[in-house]
């Protein structure tokens, strides 16, 4: 392996170990420490005290795929720009013209959303 | 053995995450005591009190309650996930901080040349995004697992208001992207050292002032708190997405929520407020402001000496003399010639995010909340095109510049 | 280190389309629903502005993007057909829309990106952009396949062609992946050297059978058909109509591309593929239409047998072979599409009349009509004075020119069977008494006007073919 490669990452996968680490131990430990005691109104799901009424995973609105789907579009469009923006000032004024296309063409898109009220909560 | 020398990289850095583990667990302690205490001081209550010292030793008391509570895993939950939520929020959270580099790349400790973060990337700011928006996975496997309707319909609502607000939060950092040609954050902290007329620090808050606003505003919309704390309304969805969630696990949201805030704070004060880089320009008059960090301290101790002595609780009157003199001496220390240059660089920075921090708690004592169509509108129909047009303006500006 | 500006004359065809695209779906939602109409119109306007850019695209002939897309007689010749087809098809889905209640602005903006999409397909030179413009127009065709929404046919049919046609995509993606990996490039001329140096390994091999997995799904050459019945029946017909000519030559010509260009130095590995394919494809459409009582099913297995004729002249691999594909593509698109639209005509409110039973009487109550569609019939059956004749000629011909005499004595049988079930319904229009009443249906300007043109069209490749055959051959030279 690449000796800066290990340099830069090998810590940042050695803190991702211990942050796992202690969050692990704090799961554990708190399972381990705390008392038990089954009792059956404790293992219903919580419905505001009455008693739970079928099951929990039912279909929900559509809005939030739509809501999933915009983002998916959008950000895309933030990470292409991201390496547009730091060779930005090697690009000039062509980079700049072409990114106000990509822009103009995915301002078109929006338009259109918020005409078609996919950005409307109802 | 062998190993350790033959990586020496990984012993030091073993150290830096053992300090920042540690320093970070017992700020996200504190930064609960804070916030408290901020928000009684707005609304005209006192806070925490009684436990310990103007309630300092809250925290702890909170923390071993949350152990020794029951854990409680439903049984109709998916087991898997519903374990994984809380400890893919945490570990993630804490995780990004490897990242965020608190001093200038250029500073030695006893002699040793030492970079003051744990896992130096020239994409760095890449990275950071993409560990923290991993967590929004944590969200949605809490409410999904829990097989509950209210933890489902708040980790849906959460989860499309994080990814909402991240679209902004992306492009919002763009500008200061155009402007500093990188991502390494010592490269974009060293592009806003110098000063214009004398005085002005060149931060990049000032030329993107609306990518900061885009940028602060999506960021506390990404760490679901005040105004758009919706997940957690408790009047519509009791607790969001983590109603089922006992102990500890419950504990650990609320610790991925506040390493969370941490983060965009420190993500703010590099991209925007310069970083660990003093407000005051590096001249010979402005020598003064090295003794800066040991000046607050000092004022702190005999602050908190006085007051100790003055208050009415007998806990306080021993313990906040001590604490004095503990900041004095480390006061004293921050004046030694071998301290006081290592230590202006986190100082400026501890303060800017510790300013941060201030104003997000500010705003929670402050605003109201929004309603979940409002705040759904606000993210896609003002911050985004807002955070678009800052984009076209700034790289307008640089690339007039250029020619 | 940026493209020169001649580069942007050469996409010139696909960039009004894109643009006309995005215009319709900008001033599409501030149009009152009563007034889509209008966004056909817009583009209507667009595919003729593409058309007439193709001369600009023309008078700059060469590669562009340093590779990666090429305008030559060859693509130019398939952008006309594809870009004539949708013309013709938004032309004709006016009515068709305002019957079904699904007049829509986007309707016409994913038939403007979807075509746009063929053309890239067309003049690509480099598996990637290939790729790029497989899935333009595949993702548009996938939602106007289910387009009429409220209708739960069209739902399934959209359904499975999007997944059956994500299959087939990710297929064709691995095939590139393969070539790219045996041969370090996916540019067409590059690869074509990498084999002419190297050979042709088995890495080479099951790339270029997954890329014809994935082309052979667009051009429906068996065993990839499945789908095609189904997704044809289920299709609001004009869409159909586009399904049957527009990707089929698009693909057709990248096909063409890949196979000649790319792996033209590894032709005795793909000709038995084309020769099973070919046979199986033909006999599959044919025999399977044999049995259809609706006209849309019907039509799509003729769509089938039809691509299993045209790979017919693809196993030729040689010049004249290119230009019967191309001759035979654009016969084949005006008389589909005049077929379909007669369908789409007929079947009225929510497609009732499908069946072939349906049809008997047409002849004495709407002459014209019946007349038309006889005469698209007798064109697909191959009859002499139509395109189809003369384009199954040239296929068979070429086919003979190189010695595969087999494949088209298959096809010939073939051609005879198809008959039948071509002329069960011109017998059912003019011989059979109508057993439901006849709606009066009105035939406005636009459709009308399509209805001509593809009818003037099938007899005129059938009677004059020089025109037309003497551009296929210089098309089909551009190509090497």
């Amino acid at each position: 392996m690449n000796g800066s490669y290990l340099d830069s990452y090998a810590p940042l996968l050695l803190m991702f170990l211990l942050a796992a680490g202690l969050a692990a131990v704090l799961i554990i430990a708190s399972s381990v420490v705390g008392r038990h005691l089954k009792v059956r109104a404790k293992d219903q799901p919580y419905e505001c005290g009455i008693r739970p009424t079928g099951d929990a995973r039912e279909p929900y609105s559509v809005h939030f795929y739509m809501v999933a789907m915009i983002f998916i579009l959008f950000d895309i469009e933030a990470i292409f720009l991201y390496p547009w923006a730091i060779v930005f000032k090697q690009l000039n004024m062509f980079g700049f013209v072409e990114m106000l296309l990509y822009i103009a063409i995915l301002v078109v898109g929006y338009i259109y959303l918020w005409k078609k009220g996919a950005l409307e909560w109802k | 053995m062998e190993f350790v020398t033959h990586h020496p990289v990984l012993v030091v850095s073993l150290i830096k995450i053992a300090i920042a583990l540690f320093v970070v667990m017992t700020a996200l302690a504190y930064l609960t005591w804070f916030e408290r205490k901020v928000v009684a001081r707005i609304q005209s209550r006192w806070g925490p009190y009684w436990v310990g010292p103007h309630g300092l030793l809250q925290p702890l008391a909170d923390g071993i309650k949350f152990l020794f509570k029951e854990d409680i895993v439903p049984p109709a939950a998916d087991k898997i996930s519903y374990v994984l939520a809380p400890f893919l929020a945490l570990a993630l959270a804490l995780t990004t901080l490897a990242l965020i580099p608190i001093g200038p790349a250029t500073i030695s400790i006893l002699g040793q040349p030492t970079q003051l973060v744990i896992s130096h990337s020239n994409v760095a700011l890449i990275l950071l995004f993409a560990i923290s928006s991993i967590g929004i996975y944590a969200v949605v496997l809490a409410g999904w697992s829990s097989n509950s309707k209210y933890p489902l319909m708040g980790g849906l609502r959460s989860s499309a208001q994080m990814i909402s607000y991240e679209v902004s939060l992306t492009l919002s950092v763009v500008g200061v992207l155009l402007i500093a040609g990188s991502f390494d954050f010592y490269d974009i902290v060293g592009g806003q050292s110098g000063h214009w007329v004398h005085v002005i620090p060149k931060w990049h808050i000032f030329p993107q002032i609306l990518g900061f606003i885009c940028y602060l505003t999506a960021a506390i919309a990404e760490t679901n708190r005040v105004p758009f704390d919706l997940p957690e309304a408790e009047t519509e969805l009791v607790a969001g997405f983590h109603t089922e969630y006992s102990s500890f696990k419950f504990a650990m949201f609320f610790m991925a929520e506040y390493a969370n805030m941490i983060t965009v704070s420190c993500l703010a004060t590099l991209l925007f407020l310069g970083g660990w880089l003093s407000p005051f320009p590096e001249t010979g008059a402005w020598r003064w402001q090295l003794y800066l960090p040991a000046a607050g301290l000092i004022i702190a101790g005999i602050g908190l000496i006085v007051g100790g002595l003055r208050g009415v609780q007998l806990s306080a009157k021993l313990v906040f003399p001590v604490l004095g003199i503990v900041c004095l001496g480390v006061g004293y220390l921050c004046t030694l010639p071998g301290v006081m240059p290592v230590i202006q660089g986190p100082f400026w920075f501890t303060a800017k995010v510790f300013f941060l921090l201030f104003f997000y708690v500010w705003a929670r004592g402050t605003l109201p909340r929004f309603r979940y169509d409002q705040l759904m509108s606000f993210g896609w129909k003002f911050l985004l095109p807002l955070s678009l047009i800052n984009l076209v303006v700034t790289s307008l500006v640089v690339v007039l510049r250029l020619r | 280190m940026f493209p020169p500006l001649q580069d942007l004359y050469r996409i010139a065809p696909e960039l009004v389309l894109c643009a006309f695209g995005m215009l319709v779906m900008l001033i599409d939602p501030f149009v009152p629903a009563t007034r889509k109409r209008s966004m056909g119109w817009l583009a209507f306007a667009g595919t003729l502005v593409a058309l007439a850019s193709l001369r600009w695209a023309a008078l700059n002939q060469g590669s562009a993007y340093s590779g990666l897309f090429r305008v030559d007689m060859f693509s130019l010749f398939v952008h006309a057909i594809v870009i004539g087809v949708s013309a013709l098809a938004i032309l004709g889905s006016f009515d068709y829309l305002d019957r079904e209640n699904i007049q829509r602005g986007e309707y016409y903006a994913l038939i403007l990106f979807a075509t746009a999409g063929m053309g890239i397909l067309a003049g690509s030179t480099e598996l990637i952009t290939a790729f790029v413009g497989l899935e333009m127009s595949s993702i548009s065709t996938y939602i106007l396949v289910g387009f009429r929404r409220t209708v739960l046919k069209s739902n399934e049919s959209s359904l499975k062609y999007f997944l059956l046609g994500s299959f087939a995509t990710a297929f064709f993606l691995y095939g590139i992946a393969l070539t790219y990996g045996a041969t370090r490039s996916t540019r067409f001329d590059v690869v074509n050297q990498a084999i002419a140096a190297h050979g042709a390994g088995p890495l080479l091999i099951l790339g270029l059978g997954l890329i014809f997995v994935g082309l052979g799904f667009k051009v429906v050459a068996a065993p990839f058909q499945i789908y095609t019945p189904d997704v044809y029946e289920g299709a609001p017909t004009p869409v159909t109509a586009i399904l049957a000519c527009g990707p089929k030559a698009a693909a057709f010509a990248v096909m063409l591309r890949i196979f000649y260009s790319a792996f033209g130095s590894a032709s005795h590995v793909w000709f038995w593929a084309i020769w099973v394919s070919a046979i199986l494809t033909m006999c599959i459409g044919n025999f399977a239409a044999l049995v259809q009582t609706n006209v849309k099913r019907l039509l799509a297995y003729s769509s089938i047998a039809h691509a299993g004729y045209i790979l017919v002249a693809f196993a030729a691999a040689s010049e004249i072979g290119v230009a019967a594909v191309l001759f035979y593509l654009a016969a084949y698109a005006a008389m589909t599409l005049g077929a379909f639209l007669i369908v789409a005509h007929v079947g009225g409110t929510n497609e009732q009349r499908l069946n072939i039973e349906d049809y008997a009487g047409l002849g004495t109550k709407h002459p014209w009509i019946a007349a038309c569609f006889a005469l698209f019939l007798f064109s697909l059956l191959g009859l002499p004075a139509t395109g189809g004749f003369l384009g199954k000629l040239y296929a068979f011909q070429s086919a003979l020119d190189q010695r595969i005499v087999w494949l088209v004595v298959i096809a010939a049988v073939n051609s005879v069977i198809g008959a039948y079930y071509y002329l069960k319904v011109v017998v059912a229009m003019y011989f059979h008494e109508s057993n439901k009443e006849w709606a009066p249906m009105p035939m406005r300007a636009p459709m009308f006007v399509v209805l001509l043109l593809t009818a003037i069209a099938t007899i005129y490749f059938g009677v004059l073919p020089n025109r037309l055959m003497e551009l296929a051959i210089a098309s089909a030279r551009s190509l090497r």
